[in-house]
């Protein structure tokens, strides 16, 4: 139809420029249409007085724009209007026929294989209509790109799809070779990350349009995929953690079935969910993380009756789990029974260790945890890099004026550089009442503290979770979130509470307390620089201990959590980092690593070297270059051969001096990103087309593309102007217009 | 006529035994579930609210001056236990009031005076009938535990305490028959715990001042005898019950007399040597339960 209306193809239009042939300037073509409007326009208004009465206003400007549209037109007909564009000269040009073999190709979700369905399209006219104009050049895409005589040998059976590299193959052929386009029959299903900018500026480079064939459903058809599993990459022995997992079905909405997750062999979490009539949704399941060491987790959703694919159902991620204890240095200025049942409450925890100096009378300092005679034998740490010896800090009710100016800029430091965790709790001698109204405190607390004393009280009142606190994992203190929700509500009392102010913009309130019909925040978070401070405000949970069963674990739970959010995440002078910890297919690597010293500065000239353990045992070392643009950034990329596990140690040292060192894990698996979105990726391949110049097709609209393919500035091209002036479209048009007008007429009652 | 003559004689011998048999009621609790299977099971928040301070009369001291800022709370108070005393011919003895409150308050005010811990001027009695209101006070003290014979409801409610955190410090019995005493009860709470003899290196000789060397600590009769023992008990002795990690949980002063230490502070005849040790020892083990 567009061609009958238009006379040539839409790809004409889109990629020609419009030109007018006629001899007369432009100019007057303006003046033209200007000068036909005025003048119709002066003769409608000297005949006004002879319209019939039903021929006023409005009307009378509605038929003078029908009949200037008119005018116009046939102006414009005068006046030769034509379209240039670019074509590829016959038999001068070649055409790449790059068919995608992955397994995925294999699936027979469109009656036949969608293999067949490429090779039959292509041998049923495709190629031979191509080969009348073009000579015909056959590849196939796997994780490779091979040319190939004919399509009689595809089997579907290639381990990857990598479109981007293989265009960026046929880019790089084309600068020796006259390839004026590109045809891709695909899936879509491109399972390395997408086309990468490099491809895309080649392409666009050498102007050569990629058209996209799109083979397979758009949908899935009855089947589940797991399409996400996110963990964190590091984590504390026996924290708990939350996987989430993004889950894709189609014809299952309803069903009900089992989400585990499982590492070293064992079950350590799993939950049922209840498929939801949406295309995606998001589930999550919490579990210990295990003992120390490098652990791979799986997420597995239990195949359902029916389900076309299960290979989709399960998903692997690395979990690298700290070996060293976390020390958090404990500072209290009374004692008090929130200290001791504190210092209880974590005592048996294998990741966490805390270092405490208690003022017991105005002069005496009762130290407990010290790992030797002189830790803290002077007080507190007065130098920046003995504070920063430790991941946490708490500071009890203890007054601001304890601590020398150049302390309280070290504690700000700790938080903010170093990236520790500072907990402030409630106490007499805490928060507004111990004189934190200052900076720098003022900048590290997560409220704005009142402008007044006397905000701790003595009584008891019942703690409750915000919704923030319910879906929190620091106040989980059951395994169950609504167990563990229910269990906040039958808490004993708190003995105390105090008030701590608003929370800041951007401030988490977990829990707060009913204070005689009063809300008051009781447990608020904020993440600060490069570490995190919150609030506790209350010196009473010592109840949840004294008050529930000997077996009751919540109090110690709570301040595990609490302890381990504040301290586990804090960074040692050398982090390693990885962008992608899971390869799929692709083995290419980046490794990147900030280099801090005891002062946690960073370090821009360091010796940076990664130890690689490969999956069967061997090693090879790396050194990583610094950053030009980022001081105390070192990077390297490496491929891992090798189908498994790696763990990286990277070591970091300054002349003789070892400034530290990190321990990265990554996976690689080959052969199952295939199994995952299998159904066609119609987007990839319509913004493919899109952006290189190219169409996308389907197999029933691709017996379009051997005429639509001609126009392309690639290859070898001559330039074609073609009259539009004669298009079947303009004189419709004409009609049309008349006609209306004849229509309003007929309608107002004047003819 | 001879029936007048011996309700005249029986009468007043009536009412002299009856006041000699009476005794302070144990606690006039709450609650009485008075069922010790039911210890340490969750229970209510209800349930859980501490008692308000009260007074009982005690042993020696009656109407003893309320200090002007009693009701002012604080983070530590001196809990005293009220344990069921061993019976005698006068019935039950209210031998936990011995010094009270005049003791308790004098180590409340030597606490608030030589430590940073906030400290309520006045002690509260404490009651394992009373519901949960024991597990409130994570600091309790008991006086003259060799007249102790605690109930089965006591028994396990000072187990209990001890199992989820408390500290138990127990003083002023002497000698042997006292000991043993003691022991039949303790043993009831703890069956197989062992006491042991606590060593000069345990920190909770150390916590805020170091007692290396302490000296036999005798009640107010020194006063008047000028011997530092009673009975049998020649000789202090330093003993206790660890709990699972090795943490002192029950203090036991076996012959010695800390309460009239503190009791007799401010008496000029009793030594203040004595006084001194009593509260560096008291101040020392409870910054011990306050830290441990």
């Amino acid at each position: 139809m567009f061609e009958f209306l238009f006379k040539y193809p839409a790809s004409v239009f889109s990629k020609g420029t419009f030109v007018l042939l006629g001899s007369w300037p432009k100019w007057a073509l303006f003046a033209a249409i200007a000068a036909a409007a005025g003048i119709l326009a002066w003769a409608i208004w000297r005949r006004r007085a002879q319209f019939a009465p039903s021929l006023r206003g409005m009307r009378v400007i509605a038929i003078w724009g029908l009949q200037a549209l008119t005018l116009t037109l046939l102006l414009i007909v005068l006046w030769q209007p034509a379209i240039s564009v670019t074509s590829l000269r016959p038999q001068q040009n070649i055409v790449a026929v790059v068919i995608d073999e992955s397994r995925s190709m294999g699936l027979a979700d469109m009656g036949k294989p969608r293999e067949q369905i490429a090779a039959d399209l292509l041998n049923n006219g495709l190629l031979k209509r191509l080969g009348t104009r073009f000579q015909v050049r056959l590849y196939r895409l796997g994780a490779g790109l091979d040319r190939i005589p004919d399509t009689s040998g595809l089997q579907a059976n290639q381990r990857a799809t990598r479109i981007g590299k293989a265009l960026h193959q046929i880019a790089d052929e084309s600068s020796t070779l006259p390839i004026g386009a590109v045809v891709l029959l695909s899936d879509g299903s491109d399972n390395t990350g997408g086309i990468d900018v490099d491809t895309m500026t080649a392409l666009e480079q050498r102007k050569l349009p990629v058209s996209t064939i799109g083979i397979g459903s758009p949908e899935l058809n009855k089947d589940v995929e797991l399409d996400g599993f996110s963990v964190p990459s590091r984590a504390l022995p026996g924290s708990r953690l939350q996987a989430r997992v993004n889950i894709r079905q189609s014809g299952f909405a309803g069903n009900r079935a089992k989400l585990v997750i499982s590492g070293g062999g064992s079950i350590l979490g799993q939950r049922d969910v209840k498929l939801r009539d949406s295309p995606e949704q998001v589930e999550s399941v919490e579990f210990s993380a295990g003992k120390s060491g490098v652990q791979e987790l799986e997420a597995r959703l239990d195949p359902l009756a029916g389900e076309t694919n299960t290979a989709n159902n399960e998903l692997r991620q690395v979990l690298s789990i700290d070996t060293t204890k976390k020390r958090i240095l404990y500072v209290e200025g009374e004692p008090r029974w929130e200290y001791k049942f504190l210092r209880r409450a974590v005592e048996d925890d294998p990741a966490l260790h805390i270092v405490s100096m208690l003022r017991t009378t105005q002069n005496k300092i009762y130290r407990q945890g010290i790992g030797n005679p002189n830790e803290l034998a002077d007080g507190f740490p007065s130098k920046p890099e003995d504070l920063f010896a430790y991941q946490g800090v708490i500071l009890g009710s203890v007054e601001s004026a304890f601590f020398t100016p150049q302390q309280q800029q070290s504690l700000k430091d700790f938080v903010d550089r170093r990236g520790g965790g500072l907990l402030f709790l409630g106490g007499r001698w805490a928060l507004s009442d111990g004189g934190y109204n200052v900076p720098p405190f003022t900048e590290l607390l997560p409220v704005n503290l009142p402008q007044r004393k006397n905000t701790f009280q003595r009584s008891f009142v019942a703690a409750e979770l915000t919704s923030a606190g319910r879906t929190s994992l620091i106040c989980r203190i059951e395994n169950d979130p609504e167990k563990s929700a229910e269990h906040w509500e039958v808490l004993p009392y708190l003995a105390n509470y105090q008030d701590p102010g608003t929370p800041k913009p951007g401030a988490v309130v977990l829990a707060r307390v009913d204070a005689g019909g009063t809300r008051v925040p009781l447990l608020i978070t904020e993440n600060y620089g490069r570490g995190r401070t919150a609030v506790f405000a209350t010196a009473g949970s010592w109840r949840w201990q004294m008050q529930q069963p000997v077996t009751d674990m919540s109090q110690e739970t709570f301040w595990r959590q609490l302890l381990r959010w504040e301290a586990g995440a804090t960074p040692g002078p050398v982090v390693a980092s990885t962008p992608d910890a899971l390869l799929e297919d692709d083995g290419r690597i980046q490794l990147r690593t900030e280099v801090r010293d005891k002062a946690y500065l960073p370090v821009s000239d360091a010796d940076v070297q990664a130890d690689i353990v490969e999956p069967d045992g061997s090693s090879e070392s790396i050194s990583l270059r610094p950053d030009p643009l980022a001081q105390g950034v070192y990077s390297a990329t490496w491929d891992a051969a090798k189908d498994g596990s790696y763990v990286a140690e990277i070591k970091a040292k300054s002349g003789t001096q070892m400034l530290g060192s990190d321990v990265l894990t990554f996976r690689r698996e080959d052969g199952v990103a295939e199994n995952f979105h299998r159904e066609q990726n119609r987007e990839l391949l319509q913004k493919l087309a899109a952006e290189t110049g190219g169409r996308y097709y389907t197999p029933r609209t691709a017996r379009r593309l051997p005429d639509e393919i001609s126009y392309s500035e690639a290859g070898i091209t001559s330039r074609e102007i073609k009259d539009l002036w004669d298009m079947p479209a303009i004189f419709l048009l004409i009609l049309m217009l008349r006609s209306g007008e004849w229509l309003l007429r007929r309608r107002w009652g004047t003819v | 006529m001879r029936l007048r003559s011996v309700l005249f004689a029986t009468l007043p011998s009536l009412a002299l035994f009856s006041a000699l048999c009476a005794t302070v009621p144990l606690s006039g609790p709450e609650n009485v579930p008075d069922d010790a299977s039911k210890v340490g099971l969750r229970t209510s928040r209800k349930e859980q609210k501490p008692g308000v301070f009260r007074e009982y009369p005690g042993w020696e001291y009656n109407n003893f001056p309320l200090p002007p800022d009693a009701n002012v709370p604080g983070e530590w108070v001196f809990a005293r236990f009220m344990y069921s005393a061993v019976p005698t011919w006068r019935g039950r003895l209210n031998n936990w009031t011995i010094d009270y409150p005049r003791s308790d308050r004098h180590l409340s005010a030597a606490v608030r005076r030589l430590t940073r811990i906030q400290t309520r001027s006045v002690e509260q009695p404490v009651a394992a009938e009373d519901g949960d209101d024991i597990y409130n006070w994570p600091w309790l003290y008991a006086v003259e535990v060799g007249h102790w014979d605690l109930t089965d409801l006591q028994a396990s409610k000072l187990r209990d305490f001890l199992l989820r955190g408390g500290f138990f410090m127990c003083d002023d019995f002497h000698g042997t028959i006292e000991w043993e005493t003691f022991v039949a009860s303790m043993k009831r709470v703890f069956p197989d715990r062992p006491i042991v003899d606590l060593p000069s290196t345990n920190p909770i000789f150390h916590t805020v001042y170091d007692l290396d060397d302490r000296y036999q600590v005798p009640g107010e009769q020194f006063v008047y005898t000028h011997r530092s023992f009673e009975k049998d008990g020649y000789e202090a002795r330093w003993r206790g019950i660890y709990d699972d990690k090795g943490r002192v949980m029950v203090a036991i002063c076996h012959n010695m007399d800390l309460g009239d230490s503190w009791e007799h502070a401010d008496n000029p005849l009793y030594p203040e040597q004595f006084s001194a040790l009593g509260f560096r020892i008291g101040i020392n083990y409870l910054v011990y339960a306050m830290t441990h």
